[in-house]
This record gives C-alpha cells, sequence and structure tokens, in this order.
C-alpha cells in the first residue's frame, strides 16, 4: 500500500470539513486548505451569533414583560375595556409560539439570515406604526401581529443558527444566550422612565428604533451551514459515487471487486444511519464515515490511482448541493408522525405550564401571606438572578457530557416537580424565599436545556421543522396556561392549587422521555427496513 | 385626628369618649371648640362628651376639637371637609397637533357640577367649551368622571389645569399637567438609534465582503495546491 493517496485523501476529507464548525472535536489536525485566521474567524461568528441569540432574548422578552406598562397609557388614551387591551399582549406573546411553523418554512426557503432581518424589520415597523394607532383593532394587528410573527421569526432563526453553529458548547452558549432574559429587569424602569418623557407614542418610536439594532446583529448569522451540509452530502453522495465509479471503471481492479462491494455496501450503510443514529449528534457518525470512506479508498487505490483521482475530483466539484434538501416538502408535516417528537413535545408543553403558572401567582400568594410588595418584588428578582446563574451553570455542566443531556433534563424537571408540591408549605417569608430560589434553580436548570435535547434528539438537519411545531404546541400551552391558572384560582380561592398544579405538570412531563430508548429502538428498525430491499 | 368627608346638608354627631386608663379625670370638664370658638351645647354622658351638630353651608366644615383640661391636656381634632378630587401627579405628554384627554374622578361622592381652569401665569381662566367648541370639549362620562379633551394641541396648551368639583358644602380642585412635545424631541433620539444602526450594518457588510475576498483567494490557492499534488 502506497502512502500517496492517504495524504490527498486527508486533504480532500479536510477541505470538505474545512468549512465545518470550529467548535467541533476534530481529531484530525487543522484543515490544510485553510488558515488559521479562518478558523479563528469560525469560532467568532459562533460567538457572534451567540450574541445576537442574547441581544434578541434581552429585548423580545423586555418588550413582552414591559406590555404591562404600556397597557396602562393605551387603555387611558385608546380607550377600550382592560379585557380588550389585554388582547393585544395575548396576541403578541402567543404569535410568538404560533407563527413558529411558518417561519420554519420562511427559514428553509431564505435562510436564517434573510428570515432574522425580516423579523427585525417587521417589529421595527410594527412599533412605528403603533405610533399611529387610534384605536384598540389597529393596535392589535399593527402591535400584537407584527410584533409577534417578527418575534417569532427571530426566535426561530436564532435558535436554529445556535444550534448549527455551536455543536459541542450548545447547552452552555444556550445558557449564556437566555440569561440576556436575567436583564430584562432593567428595561422596565427604562420603559417607566420614558414613558414619562416622550408619551407612550415617542417610547414605541424609541423602541423601534432600538428593535432596528436586531438588522445588524441578525447580519452575523452567517449562513456556514449551508457549507456544512453541503459537506456531510458531499461525504455520503461521494461515497455512493465513488463506490459507483470503482466498480464501473475499474476492470482491472476485478480481482477486489467482492471485497469491495462488501465494503461499499457498509459505507452505504453509514451515511444513511448518519441520518437516523442521533443521540450523540453527528459529531461521532461524522469521522466514523469518512475512515470508512478512507478503508475504501485504499484497496482500489494502489492500481487505478489516476481514475480514481479525477473521478474523485469531478465529483468534488460536481455535486448538487441541494440535493438531500430538495427532496423535504416545503410544509414538513414528518415530525407530527415521529414518536420522538412527541415524546418531546409532550415534556415541552407541560413544562412550560409547570413554569408559567408558579411565576404568576408567587407575588399573589407571597402577599395573601401577609409579605409587603417591597419584600414580593425582590423575591421576584432573586429568583430571576438565581435562575440566569444556574441556566449558565446546567448548561456547563450539560455540555461536560458525563452523561445524556435528557437525564439532566428529566432530574430537573421532578426537582422542580417536588420542589412546586411542597410550595404550600412554605407561610413564612424566609422559607417563600428558600421555595422561590429552589424553583428558580431547577427552573433555570430544565430550561437552558431544552434546546440541546432537542438538537439531541433529532439532529440539526431537521431542526427547523421540529422546532417550529414543537413551538407550535407550547403556544397552546402558553395561551392557556394563564387563564387556567386564573380560573384555578377562582375555583378554589387559593393559590395553593396553583403550585399543586404545576408541580404535577412537573413531574408528568418527564414521563415520556423514558420512552425514548425504546423509541430510538424503533426508528433504527424502521430506517432498516426501509434500507434493506434497497442493498439486496 | 379624624377626617370627615361630607358633601351635602346633614346633621351629625360628634362625641369623644374617655379611654379607661383616664378614668379618675371624669369630673373634669370637656370644652368643644370650632377653631377658636366655645361651643355651648354640649351633651355629656358617664364617659363621653358630644355635640350635634347640624350643616348647612360651607362656614360650618372646618376643624372641631375637644379638649380635656387637667395637668395634662388631653384631645382629639376632627376635620370636616369636602370630598377631595385627585388630579394626576405625573403630567400628561402629548403632541402637537395631537389630541390630549384629562380626566378628574370623584370617589364616592356625585358633585354637582364641574369646572375645568387653565392656570394662565397666575390667574386661573375658566374653559368655555360652547365658546371654543372645535378647541375644547368637556364630557361629563359618568357622574362621578369629568374629561376635558383638548384638540390640536399647541405649545401655549402646555400648563397647568384644575377640575373643580361643585358640592352642596363646598368646592374641591384637583390639579393636572400637560405637556405638549413637539414630535421632534423623540424623533431626534429614534434618528440618533437609525443612524448607528446604519453604521452597525455598514460595518457588518463591509467586513463580510473583506473576508469573503480572504477566502475566495485562500480557494483558490488550495485548488492550485490540489490540482499541483495530483
Amino acid at each position: 500500500m502506497t502512502q500517496f493517496p492517504e495524504p490527498r485523501a486527508t486533504q480532500q476529507r479536510q477541505s470538505g470539513q474545512g468549512r465545518q464548525d470550529r467548535k467541533e472535536e476534530e481529531p484530525e489536525a487543522p484543515a490544510a486548505g485553510k488558515g488559521p485566521g479562518a478558523e479563528a474567524a469560525d469560532g467568532g461568528w459562533a460567538w457572534g451569533v451567540v450574541f445576537h441569540f442574547f441581544l434578541v432574548n434581552v429585548l423580545v422578552m423586555g418588550m413582552l414583560k414591559t406590555f404591562g406598562i404600556f397597557f396602562v397609557a393605551f387603555q387611558e388614551e385608546v380607550g377600550g375595556s382592560s379585557e380588550q387591551v389585554s388582547w393585544i399582549g395575548s396576541v403578541m406573546s402567543s404569535l410568538r409560539f404560533l407563527g413558529a411553523p411558518l417561519v420554519a418554512v420562511v427559514c428553509r426557503r431564505l435562510g436564517e439570515r434573510p428570515t432574522s432581518i425580516i423579523g427585525a424589520g417587521l417589529i421595527g415597523g410594527g412599533c412605528l406604526l403603533s405610533t399611529q394607532a387610534t384605536s384598540v383593532p389597529f393596535l392589535c394587528v399593527s402591535m400584537g401581529l407584527l410584533l409577534g410573527m417578527g418575534f417569532a421569526c427571530l426566535y426561530q432563526a436564532a435558535a436554529v443558527m445556535t444550534a448549527k453553529r455551536c455543536r459541542t458548547r450548545l447547552a452552555f452558549s444556550n445558557a449564556i444566550a437566555r440569561s440576556g432574559m436575567g436583564l430584562t429587569f432593567l428595561i422596565a424602569p427604562f420603559t417607566q422612565l420614558l414613558i414619562d418623557f416622550y408619551g407612550w407614542q415617542g417610547t414605541l418610536l424609541i423602541f423601534g428604533g432600538i428593535m432596528l439594532n436586531l438588522v445588524p446583529s441578525s447580519m452575523l448569522l452567517r449562513p456556514v451551514s449551508a457549507q456544512l451540509q453541503r459537506s456531510s452530502a458531499k461525504n455520503q453522495d461521494r461515497g455512493s459515487l465513488m463506490a459507483k465509479k470503482d466498480s464501473e471503471m475499474l476492470d482491472g481492479c476485478l480481482d477486489e471487486t467482492t471485497h469491495r462491494e462488501i465494503q461499499l455496501r457498509s459505507a452505504q450503510d453509514l451515511p444513511t444511519m448518519e441520518g437516523v443514529v442521533m443521540p450523540h449528534g453527528r459529531d461521532v457518525s461524522g469521522p466514523v464515515n469518512t475512515s470508512a470512506l478512507e478503508g475504501l479508498e485504499k484497496p482500489p487505490m494502489d492500481s487505478c490511482l489516476p481514475e480514481i483521482a479525477t473521478e474523485a475530483k469531478r465529483s468534488y466539484k460536481s455535486l448538487p448541493p441541494t440535493e438531500k434538501e430538495n427532496t423535504q416538502p416545503l410544509l414538513d408535516f414528518s415530525p407530527l408522525k415521529d414518536p420522538v417528537f412527541c415524546i418531546f413535545t409532550w415534556s415541552f408543553l407541560f413544562s412550560h405550564l409547570a413554569y408559567f403558572v408558579p411565576i404568576f401567582h408567587l407575588v399573589a400568594r407571597a402577599r395573601t401571606l401577609g409579605v409587603s410588595s417591597m419584600d414580593a418584588s425582590y423575591l421576584i428578582s432573586v429568583a430571576g438572578i438565581t435562575e440566569t446563574v444556574s441556566q449558565l451553570l446546567s448548561g456547563w455542566v450539560a455540555d461536560q457530557n458525563w452523561t445524556k443531556k435528557y437525564h439532566y433534563h428529566v432530574a430537573y424537571l421532578v426537582l422542580v416537580g417536588i420542589t412546586n408540591l411542597l410550595c404550600p408549605l412554605a407561610t413564612t417569608f424566609p422559607l417563600l424565599m428558600a421555595y422561590a430560589v429552589a424553583f428558580a434553580l431547577f427552573c433555570g436548570g430544565f430550561m437552558a436545556l431544552v434546546l440541546p435535547v432537542l438538537v439531541d434528539l433529532v439532529g440539526v438537519q431537521k431542526l427547523h421543522s421540529y422546532l417550529g411545531f414543537a413551538a407550535f404546541f407550547a403556544g397552546i400551552a402558553a395561551i392557556g396556561g394563564p387563564p387556567l391558572a386564573g380560573w384555578l384560582y377562582d375555583y378554589t380561592q387559593t393559590y395553593v392549587c396553583s403550585f399543586l398544579f404545576a408541580g404535577a405538570c412537573a413531574l408528568i412531563s418527564p414521563i415520556s422521555f423514558f420512552f425514548e430508548p425504546s423509541a430510538q429502538k424503533w426508528k433504527l428498525k424502521k430506517a432498516n427496513l426501509n434500507n434493506g430491499p434497497r442493498l439486496g | 385626628e379624624k377626617n370627615i368627608t361630607l358633601d351635602r346638608a346633614t346633621g351629625i354627631e360628634l362625641s369623644c369618649r374617655l379611654d379607661n386608663k383616664y378614668s379618675h379625670l371624669k369630673s373634669l370638664q370637656v370644652t368643644w371648640k370650632k377653631g377658636n370658638e366655645t361651643i355651648r351645647y354640649i351633651n355629656k354622658t358617664e364617659s363621653s362628651w358630644s355635640i350635634q351638630l347640624r350643616i348647612l353651608d360651607n362656614s360650618m366644615l372646618g376643624s372641631y376639637s375637644c379638649t380635656l383640661k387637667g395637668k395634662e391636656e388631653i384631645g382629639a381634632m376632627f376635620h370636616l371637609q369636602v370630598p377631595k378630587i385627585e388630579g394626576r401627579e405625573k403630567p400628561i405628554v402629548s403632541y402637537e397637533g395631537d389630541t390630549a384627554v384629562m380626566m378628574c374622578k370623584s370617589f364616592g361622592y356625585t358633585p354637582i357640577a364641574w369646572t375645568w381652569y387653565k392656570t394662565n401665569g397666575s390667574e386661573q381662566i375658566a374653559i368655555n367649551d360652547s365658546l371654543l367648541a372645535d378647541k375644547y370639549v368637556i364630557n361629563r362620562i359618568s357622574a362621578n368622571v369629568t374629561h376635558l379633551k383638548i384638540l390640536k394641541l399647541t405649545k401655549e396648551d402646555d400648563g397647568v389645569y384644575w377640575c373643580e368639583a361643585a358640592f352642596e358644602l363646598g368646592k374641591s380642585k384637583g390639579k393636572l399637567k400637560l405637556k405638549v412635545l413637539s414630535l421632534m424631541v423623540p424623533l431626534k433620539p429614534f434618528l440618533a438609534i437609525v443612524a448607528e444602526v446604519v453604521i452597525l450594518v455598514t460595518i457588518v457588510f463591509l467586513y463580510e465582503m473583506y473576508s469573503k475576498k480572504k477566502e475566495k483567494c485562500a480557494e483558490d490557492e488550495k485548488e492550485f495546491d490540489q490540482i499541483e499534488q495530483l
């Protein structure tokens, strides 16, 4: 076996993978095709994406939370009952989730960066349009619809881009980005100040401008992933193309044909398996794939060198890059048939219910127990800070890969459930504070892991449609949550029930994860059945 | 001290009662005063002194006090007043050319009439909405709420306004402030932010073009290397 083919093969493989995200743990030496400067740039772009996601969280969440301040101003000027005005807020926050499937389609068509810029434009435009508002329905459309869709666009694009860029440290990057929500407590007094100075119209004008800042930060979402997908598609197609070319054109290598055909089959298996076996992400299958190809290349290389070389080069250049993508329909309903999706959505739905309801009722319960409103708001701020810190910690821990990420997720959810069930025992301020801290600690833990768990279960290719539909169902929970909590209070006249309800939800949600291993096995079997006839 | 709110003519009885720990002072006399005038007709029981008043007009409102003179002076104060009207602490901000709505509310008591005043210098000028019908509109939304709508705001409408509620026993005022801003005021920060956004977009765009050129050069070199090796 000559040494010559290996360096070339390595170089080709690395130039294909060279555009991959630098955060991947690559066992081989850094790409020869790309200089170290480009590597650092890639890592830098990943931080840019995290920064953008952070900014999105701060501004989007800030806007949603400060809507309450605008509420009063709207009511006074534009008129309308408080129920009508609160519709604006609910349209805005629910569209953020419900618009996700539509946005997923747009993202796949146009790419994340244009979608994000469109989202920022929608928000800016919506804010500006709202300054001219004269009636509540007008505001519903201009603020509710436009802003809600804009938020959905931004959020989806940023989340998926983060997943695509930050492979190895996804949980930590996600946690950093989500910590932006912790900063939103600054936006409320700022908004109040602006309203006192400029009135609500001037404030909306200035907010529109601030939201426009998301346009340059959206430009940081460089579409490197297109090349990533292309390179992995190339790996797959190159394997099959090379195998085909080998068998067709190399008469001189007939003595090894049978041996090669077996290797061929196994090489073809690996790319398709790649699409199915997801738990540890694509990192594991990548090198395996290429080393199999290397093994395949070695036998024919010694005698068939020149033809292979030219064929390989041609295949490298002439591969249709979107071959893989075009096979997916535009509005992809396949997630709905996937058991893994059902598992995830079940958990997502209930965990969101368990998250929102106590937040709403914590302050009210503190007041009924005789805690002053200053102390009650102190509870909220401590909870906010604890949540942010615990998100970062949980993200870092999950990234160490000591065990599968959803194990952490399940553990946090169970702890949240237990904490909530114990909440009725908290009747004094110190106990309430302890509850708030514990709740925030575990909530931060599981919140940080939602996206990484989804990526682990599903992979990055189909993340758009999965995330879109999961967000849609979460949106239904988000709409139903607050009224449900309010109804619970009206029915039982005590806030204790809401916490018990939240605890029950939090305990129900991780149940679905126990089915995850069997769901994966089921998927594998299905995939094998599909592949069987093709190879046979 | 006690505040008593009266909006119409009624009869009222004020009584001061002595606490048990002061029972040794029972035998002493209690004087009821309105301001500095002493009231004569006092009803006395075991441990309480009371007066009955018929409040018929504004002059009978005020502060009434019962005092027990002894080694120390113990007493209580009653303040009889008309209902208070609340204005707004923070100024109402509005823009030139826009419409501003100012609201005054009376809590619990229904006034006979509402009047609005605008402060001009040191005077208060009543606002006549029939005279300037295209500028001011006064609406009595409900029995206890009044709205003053000012159309086509200009800089001169900026200032302090008073809403006055007339009760049988007197009048009470609430203060409101109106601030009229020109459209340029919020526009300036907005334009500053937009300028900053444009600058950032340009920077990111230029950097991308620059790095794309670098990549293209690197790619060309790479291909050249590959061809060489082959």
